[in-house]
């Protein structure tokens, strides 16, 4: 469940959110378009409490994530999964350890990792990759490194960054399938992407930004250039 | 309780791979460390030795205030009565006339001639004072002296105590700097290693919070490594300490022989424990600000 009110986020020249209000019931899926420099990244952002904003407000599972702090933020985030659009793995870790990572942090056993590990790896065709160090793979390996990390958690909520950027037709469907199975799980999933044959052939619901504001929401939505 | 323990175990790991990781800055803090606080540590034990030979110098200075003759008896009890009371007096005697004649006779049997020509006893009695604290020496031999009508004079050996004084009153203010600025200079060293070591993994850190690390799991590794850093560093100073203690104690005391000498064992052992705890809290503490700033994600 996510609800944002009259969201503003400015930084110093632009303003990147500008009164944004949209709500995204538990389980529902959507993707969110838009030119670059819309405002997607930072709406997805300020979801996770990796930026702060400015005015409005802004529940997620029923947090208010502007006044979440301290262990609260930290189980906060554990219920999210983020992919982030420039990936943020970790360059001297090997896929095996970056996806294991969100494990890692709650303490999980080494045995239990691993085999979470194997077992995502698997969902993302990722398997044979296991042991290579992110600079050793291709830019769409690294985009599903960067999946396979956000959901070997299992969080309610899944912010996907450009999750088929740069990533080839045939994978990229894969990738799209593995999100609806995904979201077909219960999980609230949010979709920011530029990949309009995806938007298109899917049918969900589409909101699109521009220049920070929310200039469409649509149950059945197409990928619109505006 | 499972998950903490593997949270500990992969925290400590960590911590290891981050002190090998860049082995030469963690062999120059620790380097650091040692140096700072073997000079601490000397400092400190200057310091507690100044402070014993004073003492010691100063129980055995008297005060003596020579009574008038005619004094009044119940007005020197009095008087006596009243120093007893005086912080930092230890004991205070009175000297009868005889007692000074017979001590005189003991110290100088070669001039009793002297003695049987006046006839009378020449010596006057006396009130010695043993000091506790040879620091108030001064003001109570300027308060004897405004006695006059009960003491006719007020002998203070005092040079060598007060040249003792204002050394040990120098090297405590000199002492309570460096301590002061050696602490702070360890600290800064150990702080700027770790805050470069996180610097390093700032991207890492940042990661590891958005996915759900807590506060302690990211600062953990750091804080050890601090830590290890300081309580090393501490140990190869304390070890230091104890072996040049037990090489030139003998040769002090032998200099010295008249002085107890402070740097017993047991201050060198409290000494040792004392740097080491030193270099245990400045290096878990430094670290644990080197990474509060890179935290707040
Ligand atoms: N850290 C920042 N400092 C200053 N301005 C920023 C920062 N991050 C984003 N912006 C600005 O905020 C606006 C929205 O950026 P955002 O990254 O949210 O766009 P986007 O929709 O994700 O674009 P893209 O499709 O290219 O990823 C842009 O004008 C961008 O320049
Ligand atoms: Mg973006």
């Amino acid at each position: 469940m996510i609800v944002l009110q009259d969201v503003c986020k400015n930084y110093e020249d632009s303003a990147a959110l500008a009164d944004v209000s949209l709500s995204i019931a538990r389980g529902e899926f959507a993707f969110l378009i838009g030119t670059n420099g819309a405002g997607k990244t930072t709406l997805l952002r300020v979801l996770l409490r990796e930026e702060s904003f400015d005015s409005g407000s802004v529940l997620v599972n029923g947090v208010d994530v502007a006044s979440v702090r301290g262990a609260a933020l930290t189980n906060f985030r554990r219920k999210i999964g983020m992919v982030f659009q420039d990936t943020r793995l970790l360059p001297n870790a090997t896929v095996r350890e970056n996806v294991g990572l969100p494990l890692r942090v709650r303490g999980h056993a080494t045995r239990d990792i691993d085999a979470a590990v194997a077992d995502v790896l698997e969902r993302t065709v990722l398997a044979d990759k296991a042991q290579r160090f992110p600079r050793q793979l291709s830019g769409g390996e690294q985009r599903k490194v960067a999946l396979a990390r956000a959901i070997i958690a299992k969080p309610e909520v899944l912010l996907c960054d450009e999750p088929t950027d740069s990533i080839n037709p045939v994978h990229a469907r894969e990738i799209v399938e593995l999100l609806l199975d995904i979201n077909s799980e219960g999980v609230t999933t949010l979709v920011a992407t530029h990949d309009s044959e995806i938007v298109n052939d899917l049918r969900r619901r589409v909101i699109r930004m521009e220049g920070g504001q929310v200039l469409a929401d649509e149950p059945v939505g197409v990928f619109s250039a505006g | 309780m499972q998950a903490r323990l593997n949270a500990l175990r992969y925290v400590l790991g960590t911590a290891a791979h981050g002190l090998w990781r860049n082995p030469t800055m963690t062999i120059g803090a620790v380097i650091t460390t040692t140096v700072m606080l073997i000079t601490l540590a000397a400092f400190l034990a200057i310091n507690d030795t100044l402070n014993t030979m004073v003492t010691a110098l100063g129980r055995k200075s008297n005060l003596i205030a020579y009574v008038r003759d005619d004094a009044r008896p119940s007005r020197v009890t009095a008087i006596m009565r009243d120093l007893e009371q005086r912080p930092g007096v230890g004991e205070v005697v009175f000297v009868t006339k005889d007692d000074a004649l017979q001590l005189f006779v003991e110290r100088f049997t070669d001039q009793r001639d002297v003695l049987d020509i006046l006839r009378t006893n020449p010596l006057p009695a006396s009130v010695e004072l043993r000091m506790d604290n040879p620091a108030v020496l001064p003001a109570l031999a300027d308060e004897l002296r405004g006695m006059a009508e009960t003491f006719e004079s007020v002998v203070v050996p005092i040079d060598v105590v007060e040249r003792l004084l204002s050394i040990s009153n120098v090297s405590r203010v000199a002492g309570t700097v460096m301590v002061v600025a050696l602490t702070a200079v360890t600290l800064f060293v150990i702080v700027n290693t770790i805050r470069i070591a996180v610097y390093a993994r700032r991207q890492e850190i940042e990661v590891m919070k958005l996915v759900g690390a807590t506060d302690w799991f990211v600062r953990g590794p750091f804080v050890i490594e601090g830590a290890v850093i300081g309580v090393v560093g501490a140990t190869i100073a304390a070890v230091t300490l104890v072996v040049l203690y037990a090489q030139a104690a003998p040769q002090v005391t032998r200099i010295i022989s008249f002085l107890p000498i402070a740097a017993d064992a047991g201050f060198v052992r409290n000494l040792a424990v004392f740097t080491v705890l030193v270099g245990l809290v400045v290096g878990s503490v430094g670290s644990y600000f080197s990474v509060r700033r890179y935290l707040a994600v």
